[in-house]
């Protein structure tokens, strides 16, 4: 029996958080006698399978296919229920992405799976697996098990270190066809927001913008800071809703959760909502006007004052630094 | 259209709670729609006013639970459902989901909408159980919908990871909703008052051919075991002062202490 | 819209409003009671007494759905205090154990959200289950008057109409200023600033820490030193794993002498005897109200017209005699005594004054005008100087005199009042304090 961990890939790269989740996976095989295995869906997915046999799994299973070009929930869905179906794991762990949540559910009731989704952490012991969630927007955490004969787990992004370990894996390449009028569904158009730019789920530092954040002035700044950063631009809710910022940026319980090195909040309040998806930052930065906003309870660095002064004074010094 | 929609009744996030006993518990005795259920709602109301159709609600939860469908009337929506559940019976996603899709088996709808999660668990799973039970095409995590009347089909735009996808989806269909894809309205007063002569049935699991034995022993598949609060993050540290002052600080707190430039 | 009409629209779900509709849905009137915060109780900070057993008659048996309700009271304590000492006056009894309570300690935001889940009981068993509503989240913009008639109200664009129309919105009553029963501003002098914290304890500590069984409960009150010489008074209520500790602060002295009551708050918590008693507590909970003082010429001219009854705070319905404040017994009752004028109104088919100055009588002929009329001395007495500055600290140090025990000859203890008496005022002073208080108190 294995452990089965679901490599996502987005923007023709593996999402860091899969490789977390692989990380960890074999950390609990091992502790359970159980085999790492992998499975990556995908057009392309043979293309990364060189990357995941340094992560120490016994197997990869690839599910290649035209129909796997965009992500329809239908063809997912049948790609990772064959897989189980071969596989027959115990746990199959993936990383809590948008792709993954979509599905999630569905593939829990198809394989008759207990599920227990947006993890911060799980462990497996005596054939039942503990996790923990946070839960109410990250007011509590719940800890939550499972002892089913197939268990399927999502991680938040972040909760585990990414770790590499030598090993051979046996590539197992799978069938796929399915019936196009099946689906019942079809794509008419997607609109990519990020472009070449970096993934905020996945960033290093990340410069958020709230309601602070007035006009066009205010969001040429935020943009002007990550770019001297090298930082994804996230948002809080106020600024998605006014349509200055794309919905793919924001954070939040409704939005991303993200766990980078560095977070700036700009002109942000710090409501339960939003800082239930930026809690786990290591350094959060916090401008904002009012010294009693929310925010500074959280912020390792809380500055007092106005972001159109302050902003504009911090990517001069930043530049200056940078050319040091 | 004819739209369903599965509300669910949580606790305000707003008011204070605590731990006590191993137990989640309310200072206050207040519960509210969950707040992506009102989007739903409020969206299905706004596709109503526009090419016509009705909605109805349906709500699994105590009797007590009533008065959060009633909240969904109260906003427009024809008719309630209740599908009354005993007061200590603790279930998971997969055991609401079980009880929706006894309860959708004898109706006629063209949309079934959910909310993208519930506020309370935030778990995001009982909508595509409930479709994959019944076999109909989904979409989850929708910011923005629409009617295609002539081939009876909802367009749906769903936040993905990293852009948006509208999809097509033929009816019967159900759909996952957002709470950023509108403002819910607040009843008016005539809405409360007409909620009230709304047509209303109410069910329970015998009706529906379950019992709660069964749903725990063999739906539900998971537990929660106990509660934690989040751990506090250390203090940090608060700067005041001119622009200048505070850059200056930042920029040698952020070099020196964290280390992260 | 004659079908739509009301017997009555109460414009507030607080003490006053609750109060009132228990009463209508009684009465078999059909009404609507319109509330502008999401939940009965979410716009109400305060916690408190509850005196009298009023709240007996309206839920009959209250005491048994612990649900409502945190704690009785058997154990009352006033404290005088100066800069590190405390002399109190405590009682205990027995007395207080039997059902109906005197005096029940609440947390608003939840005993308001129970008793609106009363009221709705009670519709449902009343002849207009679904006619008579409570209405959440909506904020009354206007009170519809027709020639000096009020006939109904406006919210959010829409209007609606009855009978008759009980104002209960509470101490900021700002429409009862719009129909023009009460000037547009009312004194600074007649108002105060409640501050409350909740502190929470361990149960089981807290039960120990203040010798409560059961559901038992102890009510103090500070004079003195809690205020740092500001006009008002301090509390302390046990909840059921908290405390409310807070104090009432005169808005003008406080403005006179530049302190902000949060400061006042933060010392009074630091006083020596009040560290001590909340030593090991969590504060969970910071609020500030508004609180009228129980002066009487605060009340607005008058208090009913062609069509309208004021009840509760909105009225400045209120009672503060430092010992306790009492403005939900008052609220609860005036509540009551305008749904019933209501009622009668209905019954005769008559709407106007002439019908409503009934509502006027009950009040006067019940303990809310007779004690606000018979103790208005007593409250402009407790409001002086002497009271809160002077008297404490001759307590005190008669206190420390009389309760330390040294190797030296002791003395009588009529001396060491004398001598407390003359450090900080004169007998002279003090004697016809005492004649005042005497007579009204
Ligand atoms: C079910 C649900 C889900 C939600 N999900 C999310 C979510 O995923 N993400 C999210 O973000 N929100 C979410 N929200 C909304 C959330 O509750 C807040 O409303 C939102 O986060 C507030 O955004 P804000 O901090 O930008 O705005 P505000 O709360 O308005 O704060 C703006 C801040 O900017 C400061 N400011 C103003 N001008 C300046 C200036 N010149 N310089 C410096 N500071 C300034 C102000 O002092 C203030 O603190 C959700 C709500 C609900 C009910
Ligand atoms: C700190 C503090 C401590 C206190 N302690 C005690 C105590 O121990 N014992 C005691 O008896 N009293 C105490 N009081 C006083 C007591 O709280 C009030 O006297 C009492 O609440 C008055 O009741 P009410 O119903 O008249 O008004 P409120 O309780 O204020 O209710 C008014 C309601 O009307 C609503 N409302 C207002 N305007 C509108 C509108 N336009 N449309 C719709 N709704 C509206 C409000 O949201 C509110 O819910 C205390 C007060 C404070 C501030
Ligand atoms: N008890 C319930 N009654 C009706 N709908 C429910 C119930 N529980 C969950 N749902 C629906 O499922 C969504 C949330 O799913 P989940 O996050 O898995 O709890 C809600 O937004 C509702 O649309």
């Amino acid at each position: 029996m294995s452990i089965l961990s679901y490599i996502a890939i987005s923007e023709g790269k593996i999402k860091r958080s899969s490789l977390e989740v692989v990380s960890h996976a074999r950390k609990l095989a091992e502790n359970n006698g159980l085999e790492t295995h992998a499975v990556i869906i995908g057009e392309n997915a043979g293309e990364f399978v060189d990357e995941i046999k340094k992560f120490g799994v016994g197997k990869i299973y690839t599910v290649k296919s035209p129909l796997l070009k965009d992500h329809i929930n239908r063809t997912l869905i049948e790609a990772v229920v064959k897989v189980i179906e071969l596989d027959k794991p115990k746990v199959v762990a993936f990383a809590s992405t948008e792709a993954v949540k979509d599905v999630l559910g569905a593939v829990a009731a198809r394989t008759d799976a207990g599920v227990i989704s947006d993890v911060s952490s799980f462990d497996l012991q005596d054939n039942t697996v503990r996790a923990i969630r946070p839960i109410m927007a990250t007011k509590f955490l719940a800890e939550t098990e499972s002892s089913a004969d197939l268990v399927l787990v999502s991680v938040r992004s972040g909760s585990y270190d990414v770790k590499e370990s030598p090993g051979d894996a046996e590539v197992i390449p799978v069938e796929f066809d399915l019936d196009e009028d099946s689906l019942k569904q079809k794509i008419r158009e997607i609109i990519s927001t990020s472009g070449d730019k970096i993934d905020l789920s996945e960033a290093n530092i990340v410069v958020a913008a709230g309601r602070g954040v007035k006009d066009h002035e205010g969001k040429k700044l935020v943009e002007e800071l990550s770019e001297v950063l090298g930082a994804a631009i996230g948002a809080s809710r106020s600024v998605v809703e006014t349509g200055m910022f794309s919905p793919t940026t924001q954070i939040g319980q409704t939005g991303k959760v993200v766990s980078p090195q560095l977070y700036i909040a700009v002109g942000i309040s710090g409501a339960i909502q939003h800082v239930s998806g930026m809690i786990n930052s290591k350094t959060i930065v916090a401008i904002n006007k009012d010294p009693e906003a929310p925010i500074f309870d959280i912020a390792t660095y809380g500055l007092v004052g106005d972001l159109y002064k302050i902003l504009p004074l911090f990517i001069e010094q930043l530049k200056e630094l940078k050319s040091k | 259209m004819n739209f369903f929609a599965c509300i669910k009744q949580v606790p305000d996030l707003a008011g204070p709670m605590r731990i006590k006993d191993g137990e989640l518990v309310q200072d206050t005795d207040r519960m509210m729609l969950n707040a992506y259920d009102a989007s739903a709602v409020e969206e299905a109301l706004g596709l109503i006013e526009k090419y016509g159709g009705e909605l109805e609600v349906v709500l699994a939860g105590p009797e007590k639970a009533k008065e959060t469908a009633r909240k969904a009337l109260a906003m427009g929506a024809e008719k309630g459902n209740l599908i009354s559940l005993p007061p200590d019976l603790k279930l998971d996603s997969a055991g609401y989901a079980e009880i929706l899709s006894a309860f959708y088996k004898d109706k006629e709808y063209d949309v079934i909408l959910c909310g993208k999660q519930s506020q309370d668990t935030d778990a995001g799973l009982t909508g595509s159980m409930l479709a994959e039970k019944l076999q109909i095409p989904y979409a989850s995590n929708a910011v923005g919908m629409d009617v295609d009347e002539a081939q009876k089909k909802m367009i749906v735009t769903r936040q993905g990871d990293t852009g948006q996808e509208i999809i097509e989806l033929s009816t019967p269909c159900l759909v996952t909703c957002s709470n950023d894809m509108n403002e819910p309205r607040i009843p008016s007063l005539k809405g409360i008052m007409q909620s009230k002569r709304k047509p209303f049935d109410t069910y329970d699991l015998e009706k529906l051919g379950l019992n709660s034995e069964e749903l725990t022993a063999s739906k539900v598949k998971t537990k929660i075991t106990g509660y934690r609060d989040v751990p506090g993050r250390e203090p940090g540290k608060k700067l005041e002062g001119e622009p200048e002052e505070l850059v200056q600080q930042l920029i040698n707190l952020l070099e020196n202490e964290a280390k992260v430039l | 819209m004659e079908e739509d009409k009301f017997d009555c629209i109460v414009v507030g779900g607080g003490v006053a409003g609750l109060s009132a509709a228990m009463t209508l849905a009684k009465a078999n009137m059909k009404f609507l009671l319109i509330e502008r915060g999401e939940f009965s109780g979410s716009k109400n900070v305060s916690g408190g007494v509850l005196w009298g057993d009023d709240l007996a008659k309206l839920v009959p048996e209250y005491w048994k759905d612990e649900e409502g309700y945190e704690r009785f009271i058997n154990h009352r304590r006033l404290s005088f205090m100066d800069e590190e000492s405390s002399f109190s006056i405590d009682f205990k009894s027995e007395h207080f154990n039997a059902t109906p309570y005197r005096g029940i300690i609440v947390l608003r935001a939840k005993f308001d959200n129970w008793f609106a889940n009363k009221v709705q009981e009670a519709i449902d068993k009343s002849d207009y289950p679904d006619e008579s509503f409570i209405a959440n989240s909506i904020l009354v913009d206007e009170i519809i008057m027709e020639d000096g008639k009020a006939v109904g109200i406006k919210a959010g664009g829409e209007e609606f109409y009855s009978n008759t129309v009980i104002l209960a919105e509470g101490v900021n009553n700002l429409l009862t200023r719009k129909v023009g029963l009460q000037n547009k501003y009312v004194p600074v002098d007649y108002m105060a600033t409640g501050i409350k914290e909740i502190i929470r304890f361990d149960q089981k500590k807290l039960e120990d820490r203040f010798q409560l069984d059961g559901l038992s409960g102890m009510s103090n009150e500070f004079v003195g030193y809690a205020t740092r010489g500001i006009e008002g008074g301090g509390f302390l209520y046990t909840n059921r794993d908290s405390i409310s500790l807070g104090l009432v602060l005169g808005m003008k002295d406080m403005r006179r002498k530049g302190k902000k009551p949060q400061d006042v708050l933060n010392e009074f918590k630091e006083h020596p005897v009040i560290r001590d008693i909340i030593k090991g507590g969590e504060m969970v909970e910071y609020s500030a109200h508004v609180v009228s003082t129980g002066d009487i010429r605060a009340m607005p001219k008058e208090i009913y017209t062609d069509g309208l009854l004021i009840a509760g705070e909105a009225a400045n319905l209120l009672m503060n005699s430092g010992k306790a404040i009492q403005g939900m017994d008052y609220a609860m009752r005036s509540g009551i005594l305008a749904a019933e004028t209501a009622t009668q109104a209905k019954g005769k088919g008559d709407f106007s004054s002439d019908t409503l100055k009934a509502y006027r009588s009950a009040l006067e002929g019940s303990f809310v005008l007779k004690d606000m009329h018979k103790f208005q001395s007593a409250v402009q007495f407790l409001h002086s100087d002497d009271m809160f500055e002077t008297v404490p600290k001759i307590v005190c140090d008669f206190g420390k005199d009389f309760f330390t025990i040294e190797n030296k000859p002791t003395q009588k203890s009529a001396t060491l009042l004398r001598k407390a008496v003359k450090k900080h005022s004169s007998y002279w002073r003090m004697l016809k304090l005492a004649l005042k208080g005497g007579r009204s108190l």
